[in-house]
C-alpha cells in the first residue's frame, strides 16, 4: 500500500519525521517497508542560472554555458541542447548526482572542454508534463517561474513529497485504501480521524428507469450497486487527478476511468465502468459463464471461461468477467454517451480461483481476493459520482440500482473486560479500554464487565464468535503497545522439561559422528528422477516408491529423496571439485516413501568418507565406534548391499539379526557417472531401527577373579575364508575355559605363491584371543586344551592349517 | 578406391578384438579416424576425382567411418566394463575384518544444529518438552486446522509444494501443534523442531527448505506477557544477556492477538546500521496467543484452555548470530565453511 506524506497530510495534521511515523506505525502493525522520494533515485540536481553561452571550439553542435548555482565561482557546463538561452533557469547535474534509470554524474571533458556536469531534461529527471508544466519540452527543462540559484530541483518542481510503502497483513484489507491506512495513521499521531464526508450528488431522473441489474447467484454477488451518468464529455482528468494517480503509481487515461481508480486507491474498492450504450437492453445480468464461453477483455485478450467463473453479462453476451477485468466491447472509449458504474461484492474465493485460473491476477482482483464489504461498495460508487460532478465528466442521473441480499446490518458484539485483560496479563479499566478503541473509530460503551462494541462496517476482521474476545484483545493490546506489557514467567502448575530419547538418540549419533571427524549436512531433500538411475536402484526397490511434487522448481528436484546416498556423493563432488581438503561428512535427515496415504517418514544416518587416506575399513572403524558409543552390541558385517556399491568392497549391517544399513565403497562406473574422481566410502543407516537395538542402561559385570591369559593363533586358510568365520568357529570351539576377545591382528598373503610356505589359493590369518576362568588360575593344561581344540574347529570347519 | 577403404575397415575391425586396453584403442582410433590417419588420407586424394567419384567415395568413406567409431566406442565401453570387473575382483576385502580407527581432526555440527539445541536448551530448562511431526503432512494439519480453510487469503502467505490435492510438503511446524492437541493431553509444553518447505527459489536470504522450531504452550491460564517472558527468556540464551526483544503486532491466521518478534540488532548493538536497515532491530520470528479457532478445532474449549505459540527460523538466527551472509552455505556442504562452526 502507497501512502503519499501530502495525501495523509488532505486527512491528518502531521508533525512528525517520517522516520518516527514509520516506527509509530510499525509498532501498531504496520510496517513501513520503505520511505520513497517522490523524485526517487534523482540526487544532486539544483537550480541553476545560465550567465553566458560561448560556442564550443572543436564542436559545432556542443556551447559552452557558464552558470550561476548559487556558488561564489560559477560552473561550466557543456550542453548541446538547443533551447536554453542567457537568464533561463535549468536544472544541473552536479558532481555525484544520481538521475532517472540510475545514471551517474561526474566532472568530465567533453570534446577537449571541461563540462563540471549536465543540464536535465524531463526524461534525465523521470518527470513528464503531469508531474510540472511544459517539463516535455524535448530539450533541457526550462523553469517556468524563478527559483532561487542552488535550491533543490525536488523542491523547485514541488516533486519533494515523500510515500510510504506499507505492508499490510491480510487480516486488514480496509487499510488497503487511503482513507482506511489514514484512519490508523491518524490515531499513531494521536490525532482523532475524520472521515471524509461525501456530498450526495442527487442528479436527474432515475437511473432505475432507464437501466436494470439481475444477479442470477446472490452468493457470489451479494451486492451489486450501480447508477448511470449522462451526457459524457470524455476527457483527460485534471492534472491533480493525475498526479494523485501517478504518486501511486496508476497511468492516468481519461477522466471517468480516472475517477474509478481515484476511488479504488481512495476507498480501496474496485469499480467498473461500462458504456452503457454497449449493453443490451441497459441490462446488466451477473451469472456463471458457460462453460468454454469467451471473453474479449479490455487488454485485448480472448478469455475462455469456465462454469464456476462469474460473469458480467446483458441478455446477449458478456461485457466483463466479474472482479477481474472488464470486456472490450462496452469500454469507455471517446464517443461513450453514458455510462453505468458498478460498484459491487464479489466472493474472494471465487475471484482467486477465476484470476489463478486465466492466470490474471488484476489489481481489481487482487482487491476483492483480500476482501471487500457491502457498506464500502456504495460509499465508492457515492464518491464516484461526487468526483463525475466535481469534474463536470457528465449529468448524473438520480436514483441508485441496489440488488443486495448482503448483511448490511451495523455489527453489535460484546466483548469481557476480564478476559481480555487475562488474555493479555493487563489490568485495564472497561473505560480505558473504550478509549483506545474509540481512537481507531471503534465505538465501545461499557456496562460492567462488559464491552458493548459497535463494530464499524469496514472491520470485517472483527468476528461476532466465540473469536470475539480475542479479535478485541488484539486491538487493545495493540492499541495499548505490546511494549508497555512486561514480560512474566509462565506461573501454575510446574513442568519437568525432557528431551524425548528418540532426539536424545540424534543427538549422541551427531555428537559421536563429529568427534570422528566428520562434518554436519543438511543436504536438500529434493533429487531428480535421474538419481535413482545414477544410483542403478532397480526396479521394484522400494527407494522407487518416490514422492512426487506437483509443483517442483523443475524437474531435476521433483522427488523426495529415499535416500541419504546421491546428496553425500554429490558434496564428495562438490568439496573434491573446490579442493576444501575435507573428506569425512555425515547427514541425519528425513526419506520419504510414497506407499501410503501420507508417505512414510524414515529418519536415515549417511555417513561418507572420501580421499586417498580413506577406505572401507576407515569408514567401519567409524561405524564401530558409533555402535560402541550407542551401546550396540553382537554387530555383523556380511557381504551384500546396493547395486551403487562396489560388489566386493560392500557389507549388510546386521545387528541381533535385523539388517539395518549397509556400508561399502561407491562402485566405480557409479563414481564416473558422477564425475567423482576418488575413491569413496558411503554408510546409510536407518536411526530408529538401530537405536531400538541401544543397551541404553548397561548392567555391571563383575570383574574376573582370575587372570586372564592373551593368546595367538596363525592359521592358514582359503584365500575367500572371512575373519568373522574364524571369530565364530573359535568361539565356538569347544573349550573348557571361557574365549574371549578374539580379534584378528594380521593378515599375510604371498608376494609369489608358496612363499613362506603359503600355497596359491591361501592367506594366512593371525588372531588372538583371552582364556580364563570364574573358579581359578588357567594351568598350562587348560591353554594347552584350548588351543588344541580350536586348532581343531579349524581345521574341520574351515580346512586351515597352523602356520609354522 | 573402394576398395582401399574396405581393406581399412577389416583391418581397423581385426585390430581392434586385439586391443586390450583404452590406451591401445586411442591409439588406434587416431590412427584409422585421426587427422593423420588412414581414412583421412584417402579422403584427401578426392580433391583429383570427377564430381559422381566423389560424391561415391564420400559416401563409402562417411559410412566407413561410422562404423568404424560406432565399432570402437562399443570396443571403449566393453574394455571399461571388463576393466571394472577386474579391478573389482583384485579389490575384493574381507568386509567382516575389522575397521580401522584413523586419528582425524574433530568435525563440526552445523550451524543449524548448534542453534537449534541452544534454543531448545534454553527452553527444557522452563519446563518444555520435545515433539515432532512429519515433514509430508495432511493440507488439513498445516492449514484447516489451524484456521487456514481452503481458499483463504492467507494460503497465500505461504507458497506450498503439494503432492496432491490433501498432501503437501509443511511450510511450517504449526501442524505439529494440531497434532499435539490431539495426542497429549493438556497442560502441556512443547519445543518442536523441523525441516519446513516453501516455494521459494534460493537465493541469499532464502531457502526453500529451512528449518524452523515451533513452541507451543497450553495451560490454563497462559497470557500474552507469558509468550513475552518465554521469547525473551530463550533470545538471551542465544544471543547473549545484553539483546534486547520486543514484540509488535502482525497478523497470522493461527493467533490472535499475533506479533512478530524483533531484537536488538546483533550486528550494531541496537545503535542502527545497514544490516538492520538503520532502525536497531532485527525481525526473527512470529507469535501469539493461540486463535481460539484452532483451539477449537482441536478438540477443546478456548475458554477454558489458553495456548501461545512461535515458530522461529533457525536458519536466519544462524545467520544472524554467526554473521553468515549467504543461507545457502548452510545447506551446500563445503567443508571450509562447515568446518568454522566447531
Amino acid at each position: 500500500m502507497k501512502l503519499p506524506l501530502k495525501w495523509l497530510k488532505e486527512y491528518v495534521d502531521f508533525d512528525v519525521t517520517p522516520e518516527e511515523f514509520a516506527e509509530r506505525m510499525l509498532l501498531r502493525g504496520f510496517e513501513v517497508a520503505e520511505i520513497i522520494p517522490e523524485m526517487e533515485g534523482i540526487s544532486n540536481v539544483y537550480v541553476c542560472e545560465i550567465t553566458a553561452i560561448e560556442p564550443h571550439p572543436n564542436a559545432d553542435k556542443l556551447r559552452v554555458c557558464a552558470v550561476d548555482i548559487g556558488a561564489e565561482e560559477p560552473l561550466q557546463i557543456v550542453t548541446n541542447a538547443a533551447n536554453v538561452k542567457v537568464g533561463d533557469q535549468v536544472p544541473v547535474a552536479t558532481d555525484g548526482a544520481t538521475l532517472h534509470g540510475g545514471l551517474k554524474i561526474a566532472p568530465t571533458k567533453m570534446r577537449g572542454v571541461y563540462s563540471a556536469g549536465m543540464f536535465c531534461g524531463n526524461e534525465e529527471l523521470g518527470i513528464t508534463n503531469i508531474d510540472y508544466d511544459n517539463a516535455e519540452n524535448g530539450g533541457v527543462l526550462v523553469f517556468n517561474e524563478p527559483h532561487p540559484n542552488g535550491q533543490r530541483v525536488q523542491e523547485a518542481l514541488d516533486l519533494d513529497d515523500c510515500i510510504f510503502d506499507i505492508e499490510l497483513t491480510p487480516n486488514r484489507p480496509d487499510c488497503q485504501s487511503i482513507v482506511g491506512i489514514c484512519r490508523e495513521a491518524a490515531a499513531a499521531l494521536g490525532q482523532r480521524f475524520n472521515e471524509p464526508v461525501i456530498r450526495r450528488v442527487e442528479g436527474y431522473g432515475d437511473c432505475t428507469d432507464v437501466a436494470q441489474v439481475t444477479v442470477k447467484n446472490p452468493t457470489l454477488c451479494p451486492r451489486y450497486c450501480a447508477r448511470v451518468v449522462t451526457d459524457l464529455n470524455i476527457e483527460p482528468s485534471p492534472k491533480w487527478m493525475q498526479r494523485k494517480l501517478k504518486a501511486v503509481g496508476l497511468r492516468p487515461i481519461n477522466n471517468i476511468v480516472d475517477i474509478t481508480n481515484l476511488v479504488l486507491v481512495e476507498y480501496g474498492h474496485p469499480m467498473h465502468a461500462f458504456d452503457l450504450a454497449c449493453v443490451a437492453d441497459s441490462h446488466i445480468v451477473v451469472r456463471n459463464a458457460e462453460e468454454g464461453e469467451r471473453v474479449f477483455t479490455l487488454d485485448g485478450k480472448e478469455r475462455a471461461m469456465t462454469a464456476d467463473m462469474l460473469l458480467i453479462a446483458d441478455p446477449t453476451k458478456g461485457v466483463g468477467i466479474a472482479g477481474v477485468m472488464g470486456g472490450l466491447n462496452s469500454e469507455i472509449t471517446p464517443d461513450t454517451r453514458a455510462t453505468l458504474f458498478e460498484s459491487a461484492v464479489f466472493r474472494p474465493e471465487n475471484i482467486r480461483s477465476t484470476a489463478r485460473k486465466l492466470r490474471h491476477v488484476t489489481d481489481s482482483a487482487a482487491r476483492f481476493i483480500k476482501g471487500v464489504e457491502p457498506v464500502n461498495a456504495e460509499k465508492a460508487l457515492l464518491r464516484a459520482i461526487e468526483l463525475v460532478d466535481d469534474l463536470h465528466a457528465g449529468r448524473v442521473m438520480g436514483g441508485m440500482i441496489d440488488v443486495c441480499s448482503a448483511d448490511i446490518d451495523e455489527k453489535l458484539v460484546r466483548a469481557s473486560v476480564k478476559h481480555i485483560n487475562s488474555i493479555l496479563n493487563t489490568e485495564l479499566s472497561a473505560e480505558t479500554m473504550a478509549e483506545l478503541l474509540g481512537s481507531i473509530n471503534i465505538e465501545a460503551v461499557p456496562t460492567g464487565d462488559v464491552l458493548n462494541i459497535r463494530v464499524p462496517h469496514y472491520r470485517t476482521d472483527i468476528e461476532d464468535s466465540i473469536e470475539t474476545d480475542w479479535d478485541i484483545a488484539e486491538e487493545i493490546g495493540r492499541l495499548y503497545g505490546y511494549t508497555n506489557i512486561g514480560p512474566t514467567l509462565m506461573r501454575g502448575d510446574t513442568f519437568r522439561g525432557r528431551i524425548s530419547p528418540a532426539f536424545r538418540d540424534e543427538d549422541l549419533i551427531k555428537d559421536t559422528m563429529v568427534a570422528l571427524g566428520c562434518l554436519e549436512l543438511y543436504n536438500y531433500n529434493f533429487i531428480s528422477p535421474a538419481e535413482i538411475e545414477l544410483l542403478r536402484i532397480p526396479e521394484g526397490d522400494e527407494r522407487r516408491k518416490t514422492v512426487k511434487l506437483l509443483n517442483p522448481f523443475g524437474e531435476d528436484q521433483s522427488l523426495m529423496r529415499t535416500e541419504l546416498a546421491g546428496g553425500l556423493i554429490r558434496v564428495a563432488c562438490l568439496n573434491l571439485n573446490r579442493k576444501t581438503g575435507f573428506g569425512r561428512f555425515f547427514e541425519v535427515g528425513n526419506v520419504h516413501f510414497d506407499n501410503a496415504d501420507l508417505p512414510e517418514e524414515r529418519k536415515h544416518l549417511g555417513v561418507i568418507h572420501f580421499g586417498s587416506e580413506e577406505s572401507f575399513f576407515t569408514l567401519k572403524g567409524t561405524l564401530e565406534a558409533l555402535f560402541e558409543k550407542l551401546g550396540i552390541d553382537n554387530v555383523r558385517f556380511e557381504r551384500g548391499g546396493s547395486e551403487y556399491l562396489h560388489p566386493t568392497q560392500k557389507a549388510v549391517i546386521r545387528v541381533n539379526g535385523e539388517v539395518l544399513g549397509e556400508i561399502g565403497a561407491v562402485h566405480p562406473s557409479v563414481r564416473r557417472d558422477y564425475g567423482l574422481n576418488t575413491e569413496a566410502f558411503i554408510a546409510e543407516l536407518d536411526v530408529e531401527r538401530l537405536c531400538a537395538h541401544r543397551i541404553r542402561v548397561r548392567k555391571y559385570a563383575p570383574l574376573p577373579k582370575y587372570p586372564t591369559v592373551p593368546r595367538d593363533i596363525a592359521i592358514i586358510v582359503d584365500e575367500a575364508t572371512e575373519a568373522q568365520q574364524v571369530i565364530d568357529v573359535i568361539l565356538a570351539a569347544k573349550v573348557k575355559v571361557t574365549v574371549e576377545n578374539v580379534r584378528l591382528f594380521d593378515v599375510y598373503r604371498p608376494a609369489r605363491p608358496g612363499d613362506k610356505g603359503i600355497p596359491e589359493g591361501k592367506k594366512s590369518m593371525a588372531f588372538s584371543y583371552t582364556l580364563r576362568s570364574d573358579e581359578r588360575t588357567l594351568t598350562d593344561e587348560d591353554i594347552t586344551q584350548a588351543f588344541n581344540a580350536i586348532l581343531k574347529a579349524l581345521r574341520f570347519r574351515l580346512g586351515a592349517e597352523l602356520r609354522a | 578406391m573402394n576398395q582401399e577403404l574396405l581393406m581399412i575397415q577389416e583391418e581397423a575391425l581385426r585390430e581392434l578384438e586385439t586391443v586390450s586396453n583404452e590406451d591401445e584403442l586411442n591409439k588406434l582410433s587416431a590412427a584409422v579416424l585421426g587427422r593423420g590417419g588412414k581414412l583421412t588420407a584417402i579422403l584427401r586424394t578426392m580433391g583429383k576425382l570427377s564430381p559422381d567419384e566423389r560424391a561415391a567415395l564420400g559416401q563409402a568413406a562417411n559410412a566407413v567411418k561410422q562404423e568404424l567409431s560406432d565399432r570402437i566406442e562399443q570396443r571403449r565401453a566393453e574394455l571399461i566394463e571388463s576393466a571394472d570387473r577386474q579391478r573389482i575382483e583384485r579389490e575384493a576385502i574381507d568386509v567382516t575384518a575389522p575397521g580401522v580407527r584413523r586419528a582425524v581432526p574433530m568435525g563440526a555440527l552445523n550451524p543449524l544444529t548448534q542453534v537449534y539445541r541452544e534454543i531448545r536448551d534454553a527452553l527444557i530448562g522452563l519446563g518444555f518438552t520435545t515433539f515432532s511431526g512429519p515433514e509430508v503432512e495432511y493440507d488439513e494439519y498445516n492449514f484447516t486446522l489451524l484456521n487456514l480453510p481452503p481458499n483463504h487469503p492467507a494460503r497465500d502467505m505461504q507458497d506450498t509444494f503439494y503432492v496432491n490435492d490433501k498432501v503437501l510438503l509443511r511450510t511450517h511446524t504449526s501442524p505439529c501443534e494440531a497434532r499435539a492437541l490431539q495426542t497429549i493431553k493438556p497442560p502441556f509444553r512443547l519445543v518442536i523442531p523441523g525441516r519446513c518447505f516453501r516455494v521459494d527459489e534460493p537465493d541469499a536470504s532464502h531457502s526453500p527448505i529451512f528449518m524452523q522450531i515451533e513452541g507451543l504452550v497450553v495451560d490454563r491460564n497462559v497470557t500474552l506477557a507469558d509468550l513475552k517472558g518465554t521469547i525473551d527468556s530463550f533470545v538471551k540464551a542465544v544471543f547473549g544477556e545484553n539483546v534486547q526483544s520486543r514484540l509488535r503486532p502482525s497478523y497470522f491466521p493461527f493467533t490472535e492477538p499475533s506479533a512478530e518478534v524483533d531484537i536488538s540488532c546483533a550486528i550494531c548493538g541496537g545503535k542502527g546500521c545497514s544490516s538492520c536497515k538503520g532502525t536497531g532491530w532485527m525481525e526473527i520470528m512470529g507469535c501469539g496467543v493461540t486463535n481460539p479457532h484452532e483451539i477449537e478445532n482441536c478438540g477443546y474449549d478456548p475458554r477454558e484452555w489458553k495456548a501461545f505459540a512461535w515458530g522461529v527460523g533457525v536458519d536466519r538466527v544462524a545467520c544472524l548470530k554467526y554473521g553468515i551472509s549467504d543461507i545457502r552455505l548452510i545447506y551446500e556442504g563445503d567443508g571450509r565453511f562447515l568446518s568454522q562452526f566447531k
